[in-house]
């Protein structure tokens, strides 16, 4: 069971990076970045069941990391509208404050 | 004596500047006052300990009592230990300072210096407290320097200074001091990085020891000057054990190239603070932009930790290297000392002319050390005390004379000696100390060490006193211009030197005098320190 | 008796302690510079007079006394004093002469502002060369060696805002300094080929003297020049003569204690400390005595054509150290000891008149003075006797000096005698044209106002007028007992009727030659005509040495040091502008990378990790 799991969850990961590092809308981005978040989560599940020593840690961790992912993706999306505001646009191509 | 031997006295040294950045800190920016009497009472601190320490050092014959060690940064290697089955297994850094006879007389001119400087850095003109900060931060890595027994710490408090000096020339010197403090970073991050490289190379392999207390044997990469000093002198142990000898692969050893390889590094890292003579250009423009104090400082101490670097680590750990490698490093200092003094020549700025006539002095050291004998050795550490306090005293009359005509071009300086009696005889002095006058403290070192060399290298050393012609005709060129000659109108209501400029300029000048007389005062602590210390290194000159 | 010797290392302390109360003093309390100083030298030389007087009755053994200065390891460097008959004299010669100096100058120096701290300056000096001349061993010889050249050059460049003195003080101390490397390289070789690494005279003395064979022939050479070569710089003597003249900068009195009577000197008697080397090997003694020959001929034709009176005698000087030189190289320690006192006295002499002159006339040009023999009587009469001292002429002192030398010359070196003879003459040419000028003919504008000096400066030139003319008696034809006393060996008696017949005729035909051509007229030499012929101008102007060292030495060093300073600028600075400029291009060029879009980033991290799994992961593959 456990490389059917893992082949998911690697799958799942591929499309959210695939986004995170090419779609233009910040928006899209941050749905991206939680993609990839919850293949980690899925991982973490699958190893907890049929790992070599199988455990509740696993499961629990998850939690956290959803927990942790709602946190970040609030503050996320509160920047997101703080620049919109500020800036009047969403696409990331014209977020290059980092460069100077 | 037995009370105060329990108090850690070279700590107290160590962090007494420290104690004052904390109360620097503490005083607001506006009490110009308060931080000017903290920075100068800070410094004096460590002056008068050093003092005791001297004098308490020579009677005691020996500096063992003042050692201090205390287990400091330990990084264990789990994985390894769980692996070999041993109870141990780290790297184990020091915090470990000590004194010997090479060690305490930079120390002691480190705070005599720093506290003549720290007399003119009170009349740095603007954000003090910053200044005084920095100041205090740079007396104290380059104490560290000098107190250090362990690569890690030693490494640490060499960047110390490194990081204070270059925020010290960037904000408060003259004109291009940014272009100046960029290049000083550079050149001094270049040899950092090799003398880091070669120190952590050190520390893998001559560093390694095996500690057997009962059945607990822990392996340790040690970081202690001490350890990695007598495991390269003792053919028993691990770094100098050949795979033959014990019949399996050795990972400490440390083969011939290896060993010659680490001995140029640390030549290369070290020349380039001392400098020698390809690396010395960086040094030219410090001279001339950074602040009075600050140039004291640079000129009387930064250097000699090149020379302090060069002889602990390079000579008396590769003794075999060195030995091999005398004629090269003899060559270096003549070409050192003809080629600044040549250059001195020709210069028409005073600063200048002592930038170059510092290159040409620290020729005379590697000339020292380049003799490997008792008498070089010590006229190499007699040159490093004497250039400190000579190179002080000078840097102390520019900024004088500076702050006074608003330049230090000699084409438009001359006649000083008029108006500025006192300074100019102070300068006169120096410049008379500074080429090698007998009863002044230049003579004795570069007698001894030209006496030193001249035992094997006849002909280098002929070509080495043709720098002491050389000597007197660019030190009196630039001396004479500035203090003889016709006055200029402009200069005649110039004021003479103000109590606060007299009292160093009269203490550093006692003391040149001090030394140039009574040399033993020096020689015989310095003598005291050797005796352990340099027998590999002339052991195995008088074997081969 | 022996508490005078066994202390004697007091001597120098007094003019020591002079010049540190005087240096405290600065510029203020003129009047008692004036009299510490001068009390400073008192005591120096009453001292030495105690000691010299006890020598003379008793003489006892020598004494010396040394401590350890410096220890290292084995070796040791030691300071230390010795009283033998010849330092027991130098002391009180110098002494002496310092102080008639110091009396002297009271008059000399008055209006200065600074006299203060010229009797400081003298009164270091005094000290160093009186520590030079106690010194028992090469080391601390040196160390005085040194501090009596910069207490020359100080005083040279006394009145420091005069370009003239500036570079006078300058030349003089690296022109000597040249001739100290010589000695400094001779105490080096001495100091590892010595036994035991001593380097004190008594030792030298027992090293060379017993033919031990310790030190081979080469070596005993190479030091006995290299000594010499410091002797040469100190002395003044050909090539390294060219401070001297110019030396005269300085005030006069300075000219008559350093650069006349004491501090010249200190080549001579470095030379005859270290005899024993010298009588060790051959050829260092030829070439001594010829380098001595030559200089004192060649100065001696230079002298002739200057017109500074000051320079004149500096001139003179130079030609008479040569004397000495000659003297020694000879093998007469005597000789060139016995001439060096009586030179001390009468150049002393010599230049203490001149100083009257010129403190009386303002200007040093002879050929602006004249007729001064009747307003400045004491002046002209002991200048006279100076003068003829100089000359050779029997009573004086210099003539039973000179036919000391004058002897030993015709039995051993015929050519030399011929030198010295010529020497002679023409010494007493340019004195008597000097003499001439300055004292007889029609007063001219300069001395219609002289006057003689005050009684303190007239004073010690009637003592030393006493001294030139009667000290030539310690050693005459028919009399050894001051080279027995003085090296403790047999009498010698140089009596050669060649000699003495000869020196007295050629100072006698020089005197007339000269009273004829410059008090007569009867001749007209060259120098009174429009145009000067091509010998006068080279002998004004020393034979062009100066000109050939500044094309030789002076314009190839500025080259050279200008050439270093093109390479240090353009190649070992160019090259770390090389390595800046590629650091910060490489900076330039991969800052491109950093276009502000966090995605990039995030892709090159991506390849980056892709990049790393792959080589580890392919590792596996590999064999």
């Amino acid at each position: 069971m456990l490389p059917s799991y893992l082949t998911m969850a690697a799958i799942l990961f591929c499309i959210g990076l695939y986004g995170a590092l090419v779609k233009r809308n910040a928006v899209v981005v941050l749905l991206s970045l939680e993609l990839m978040l919850n293949a980690v989560n899925l991982n973490l599940i699958a190893f907890s069941k049929y790992g070599v020593v199988p455990s509740l840690t696993g499961q629990i961790f998850s939690l956290f990391t959803i927990t942790v992912a709602a946190a970040e993706a609030a503050i996320g999306v509160a920047i997101l509208i703080a620049l919109f505001r500020m800036r009047g646009t969403v696409n990331v191509d014209e977020f290059d404050k980092m460069r100077r | 004596m037995s009370i105060l031997n329990d108090i850690p006295i070279l700590s107290f040294i160590l962090f007494s500047p420290l104690l004052g950045v904390i109360v620097l800190l503490a005083l607001p920016q506006h009490r110009s006052n308060w931080l000017k009497k903290t920075v100068v009472i800070a410094t004096l601190i460590p002056l008068i300990l050093s003092f005791w320490l001297y004098a308490e050092y020579d009677k005691q014959q020996g500096g063992a009592a003042f050692d201090e060690r205390q287990s400091w940064a330990e990084i264990p290697l789990n994985k390894e230990t769980q692996a070999a089955g041993l109870s141990e297994f780290k790297f184990a850094f020091q915090y470990e300072l000590g004194v010997d006879g090479l060690s305490i007389p930079l120390l002691l001119l480190t705070t005599l210096v720093s506290a003549m400087a720290s007399l003119a850095a009170i009349q740095v003109k603007k954000r003090w407290k910053s200044f005084f900060i920095w100041f205090l931060l740079l007396e104290m890595g380059i104490l560290g320097v000098f107190l250090a027994r362990d690569l890690f710490l030693f490494f640490i408090l060499f960047e110390v200074t490194l990081i204070a000096m270059y925020f010290l020339i960037g904000i408060w010197g003259y004109f291009n001091r940014e272009r100046a403090a960029n290049q000083f970073l550079i050149y001094n991050g270049i040899g950092s990085a090799i003398m880091l490289t070669a120190f952590v190379i050190l520390v893998n392999t001559a560093g390694f020891r095996i500690d057997q207390i009962g059945d607990q044997v822990s392996f340790i990469y040690s970081g202690s000057y001490m350890d990695i000093f007598s495991n390269l002198s003792n053919p028993e142990a691990w770094v100098n054990l050949a795979p033959e000898q014990i019949g399996t692969i050795n990972p400490f050893l440390m083969s011939d190239t290896m060993q010659w390889t680490l001995f140029i590094m640390l030549l290369v890292a070290f020349g380039i603070k001392l400098p020698i003579f390809p690396f010395h250009t960086w040094m030219l423009k410090v001279h001339t932009e950074a602040p009075t104090s600050i140039v004291m400082i640079h000129s009387g101490l930064l250097l000699k930790m090149g020379a302090y670097g060069l002889l602990r680590f390079g000579l008396l750990l590769f003794p075999e290297q060195a030995r091999a490698f005398a004629i090269p490093l003899a060559v270096f200092g003549v070409i050192n000392l003809l080629y600044g003094a040549l250059l001195a020549l020709r210069q028409q700025e005073l600063k200048l002319v002592l930038a170059y006539s510092s290159i040409s002095h620290m020729g005379i050291v590697l000339i020292g050390l380049a003799a490997m004998n008792e008498l070089g050795l010590q006229g190499a550490v007699f040159q490093l005390v004497s250039h400190g306090l000579v190179s002080a005293l000078l840097f102390l009359i520019v900024g004088s004379i500076y702050e006074r005509t608003g330049t230090t071009e000699l084409g438009e300086l001359g006649g000083l000696a008029r108006s500025m009696p006192f300074i100019s005889g102070v300068l006169l002095t120096a410049g008379l100390a500074s080429l090698g006058l007998p009863g002044l403290s230049g003579f004795v070192g570069e007698f001894l060490s030209l006496l030193g060399l001249f035992e094997t290298q006849r002909w280098l050393t002929a070509a080495a006193v043709l720098g002491i012609i050389l000597t007197a005709v660019y030190m009196l060129r630039a001396v004479l211009k500035i203090t003889f000659g016709p006055q200029r109108d402009d200069y005649a209501a110039l004021k003479d030197a103000r109590l606060i400029e007299a009292v160093p300029m009269i203490v550093l000048l006692a003391f040149i005098l001090l030394l140039g007389c009574f040399p033993s005062v020096l020689t015989d602590t310095v003598q005291l320190g050797m005796d352990g210390l340099l027998d590999q290194l002339l052991a195995t000159r008088a074997g081969g | 008796m022996d508490k005078w010797t066994q202390t004697a290392w007091l001597i120098p302390l007094f003019p020591l302690t002079a010049f540190l109360i005087l240096t405290a003093l600065g510029r203020s309390y003129r009047r008692a510079g004036v009299i510490i100083g001068s009390l400073g030298s008192l005591g120096a030389f009453a001292y030495s007079l105690f000691i010299l007087v006890d020598r003379l009755a008793n003489s006892p053994l020598d004494y010396n006394k040394s401590f350890e200065w410096l220890a290292i390891g084995s070796y040791s460097l030691r300071i230390g004093f010795e009283i033998t008959n010849l330092t027991s004299l130098m002391l009180s010669v110098v002494a002496f002469i310092s102080f008639l100096v110091q009396l002297y100058s009271a008059g000399y120096m008055k209006n200065d502002e600074r006299i203060t701290v010229f009797y400081g300056y003298v009164s270091l000096f005094t000290f160093s060369m009186l520590g030079l001349v106690l010194s028992d061993n090469l080391l601390s010889l040196y160390i005085f060696w040194e501090l009596v050249g910069v207490c020359s050059f100080l005083l040279i460049g006394f009145w420091f805002t005069l370009p003239k003195a500036r570079a006078a003080a300058k030349k003089a101390f690296i022109v000597t300094r040249i001739g100290d490397v010589g000695l400094l390289l001779a105490i080096l070789l001495l100091f590892w080929y010595m036994p035991e690494h001593a380097l004190d005279f008594t030792t030298i003395q027992s090293v060379f003297d017993g033919q031990s064979g310790a030190i081979t022939n080469g070596i005993t050479t190479l030091i006995a020049l290299l000594i010499f070569v410091g002797a040469i710089g100190k002395s003044g003597q050909f090539p390294l003569h060219v401070w001297l003249p110019d030396a005269m900068e300085g005030p006069t009195p300075i000219s008559a204690l350093i650069h006349a009577a004491t501090m010249v000197a200190a080549g001579v008697f470095l030379i005859a400390r270290t005899f024993d080397i010298f009588q060790d090997s051959a050829a260092a003694m030829e070439t001594i005595a010829y380098v001595g020959g030559f200089t004192a001929i060649f100065a001696a034709t230079v002298a002739l054509a200057q017109n500074d009176l000051k320079r004149i005698l500096a001139y003179s000087t130079v030609s008479q150290l040569g004397y000495m030189m000659m003297a020694l190289g000879l093998g007469s320690l005597t000789g060139g000891i016995f001439h060096l006192i009586t030179h001390a006295f009468f150049k002393a002499l010599l230049f203490l008149g001149a100083g009257s002159v010129i403190h009386a006339v303002h200007t040093q040009n002879i050929n602006e003075m004249g007729g001064l023999s009747s307003k400045m009587r004491v002046t002209t009469w002991t200048f006279a006797i100076g003068a003829l001292a100089l000359s050779g002429i029997p009573p004086f002192s210099g003539f039973w000096s000179k036919d000391v030398i004058l002897a030993v010359a015709w039995d051993t070196n015929p050519l030399l005698f011929v030198i010295g003879l010529a020497t002679a003459f023409i010494t007493a040419l340019y004195m008597s044209r000097l003499f001439i000028l300055v004292f007889r003919g029609r007063p001219s504008a300069a001395s219609a106002g002289a006057n003689e000096s005050p009684a303190v400066m007239t004073l010690p030139l009637i003592v030393l007028a006493v001294f030139a003319a009667a000290s030539g008696f310690i050693e005459t034809p028919w009399n050894g007992w001051f080279g027995k006393w003085l090296t403790d060996g047999p009498e010698e008696v140089h009596a050669s009727g060649v000699a003495i017949v000869g020196s007295v005729a050629v100072g006698l035909l020089g005197l007339y030659i000269g009273w004829l051509v410059y008090g007569k007229k009867r001749l007209s030499l060259a120098a009174r005509q429009e145009k000067k012929p091509w010998f006068v101008n080279m002998l004004e102007r020393g034979w062009y040495i100066d000109e050939l060292y500044i094309a030789l030495f002076v314009k190839p060093l500025k080259l050279l040091s200008s050439m270093l300073l093109a390479f240090d600028t353009h190649v070992v600075g160019g090259v770390v502008r090389f390595a800046g400029a590629a650091v910060s291009t490489a900076g330039r060029t991969a800052a491109r990378l950093q276009n502000g879009q966090a995605q990039t980033y995030g892709l090159a991290a991506i390849i980056g990790f892709v990049i790393i799994v792959v080589a580890i992961v392919g590792r596996r593959f590999l064999p």
